[in-house]
């Protein structure tokens, strides 16, 4: 079982790996990802797969609320603390 | 009233409904529309914004820079020409160039490299492309606009129309100020003139939405707020992050310019103040 810190170090390691461009001191937990897009909409699923292989638990797509990929901070809380992301 | 149907419409004076999705005014509804438009291009001023007058086309390698035709395939009109060498034309003119049904019997036609504008902001994008921002940048223009659809009604869904914007490029929180005061403002005018309209989170109008990526980003992160009166959008708000900066390339502060507009459906404008307030002029609300 993964701690929060080991959790949130594995989402920023994702994102900077998958934006290729921004450089580690640049995003912390409170970087807008997808208002600035350092993710875009075409790796929307890739982050969804990656959050499902990280939290061993499936996403349905269809009942994300809005604002629930804002930041590493907010996808934490949303997905790897009790409740789930549907509350 | 009502005036949600054609024959309703035909009623009021200077008003004729084309049934191919578009729209002629006279009279004291011309004035309407010239009125509405100023009222925009008030607010715009209150941003010094600089107008710019657009032409009709724009080039559709432009377009696809940002995808358009994977998005919106459905809503795309293209300027359609003849192939013109002699050979063709000849046989255009030779064939009788219209069906029973009124349909073109086009022959061969030249390569389509043009859309026609679907939406007024676009053409920012093209004309500062490649440009360093120095201060964020808040212009207008007003476009006759061009979106294919199922169906027509009067005023509320038509092919051609009117849609003064206003746009800002600039960093994050320059647009957003922007945005935001902008929806006071226009919040404002809706309070003063009793126009019952409502703000909602909205999507794009995306093709295929449940299969597009971009459809889901919008719902996850709503970026477009509509101005609704009853079911119409007459005018929104939208945020494009710096989705356009990095498609044509326009900086500021160091990094791909954001940006975004406020949208203002002039023929939606007049359905609402008619439907609202009636076919009277007296009872038009002032727009000074």
């Amino acid at each position: 079982m993964k701690t929060g810190t080991e959790i949130r170090r594995a989402l920023r390691d994702w994102v900077i790996r998958t934006n290729g461009k921004i450089e580690p001191e640049e995003l912390d937990d409170e970087t807008p990802i997808i208002e600035q897009r350092i993710v875009s909409s075409l790796q929307i699923m890739d982050l969804i797969l990656f959050l499902e292989k990280l939290s061993g638990k499936p996403i349905e797509v269809e009942k994300l609320k809005p604002g629930v990929f804002r930041n590493i901070g907010v996808i934490h809380r949303n997905f790897f603390e009790e409740p789930s992301h549907e509350r | 009233m009502n005036a949600k149907r054609a024959d309703d419409l035909e009623k009021v004076p200077g008003y004729r409904w084309h049934a191919n999705g578009q729209s002629a005014f006279s009279g004291e509804l011309l004035g309407l529309y010239q009125r509405l438009d100023r009222l925009f291009f008030g607010w715009a001023r209150e941003y010094d914004a600089a107008e710019y007058a657009f032409p009709t086309f724009i080039p559709a390698r432009e377009l696809d820079k940002v995808d358009y035709f994977r998005s919106f395939p459905h809503l795309a009109t293209f300027p359609v020409a003849l192939d013109g060498s002699e050979e063709n034309l000849r046989a255009f003119a030779g064939r009788g160039p219209l069906s029973a049904e009124g349909n073109v019997r086009l022959t061969a036609p030249a390569p389509i490299r043009d859309v026609i504008t679907p939406a007024a902001c676009y053409h920012f994008y093209v004309q500062f492309q490649g440009e360093t921002l120095t201060a964020p940048r808040v212009v207008t223009t007003r476009a006759t606009c061009c979106r294919r659809e199922s169906h027509y009604l009067p005023l509320q869904r038509q092919w051609i129309f009117s849609m003064r914007e206003i746009v800002c490029l600039g960093t994050a929180d320059e647009v957003k100020e922007f945005l935001t005061a902008c929806q006071e403002r226009v919040d404002r005018f809706f309070k003063r003139v009793h126009l019952p309209v409502q703000w909602n989170a909205a999507t794009d109008p995306f093709f295929n939405p449940s299969r597009n990526p971009k459809y889901l980003l919008q719902q996850l992160d709503p970026v477009k707020t509509e101005m609704v009166f009853q079911d119409l959008a007459i005018g929104s708000v939208n945020f494009h992050r710096n989705y356009f900066g990095e498609a044509f390339d326009i900086q500021r502060a160091g990094k791909e310019a954001f940006s975004g507009c406020v949208a203002f459906g002039i023929e939606r404008w007049i359905f609402a103040l008619l439907t609202h307030f009636g076919p009277d002029r007296a009872d038009w609300p002032d727009l000074n």
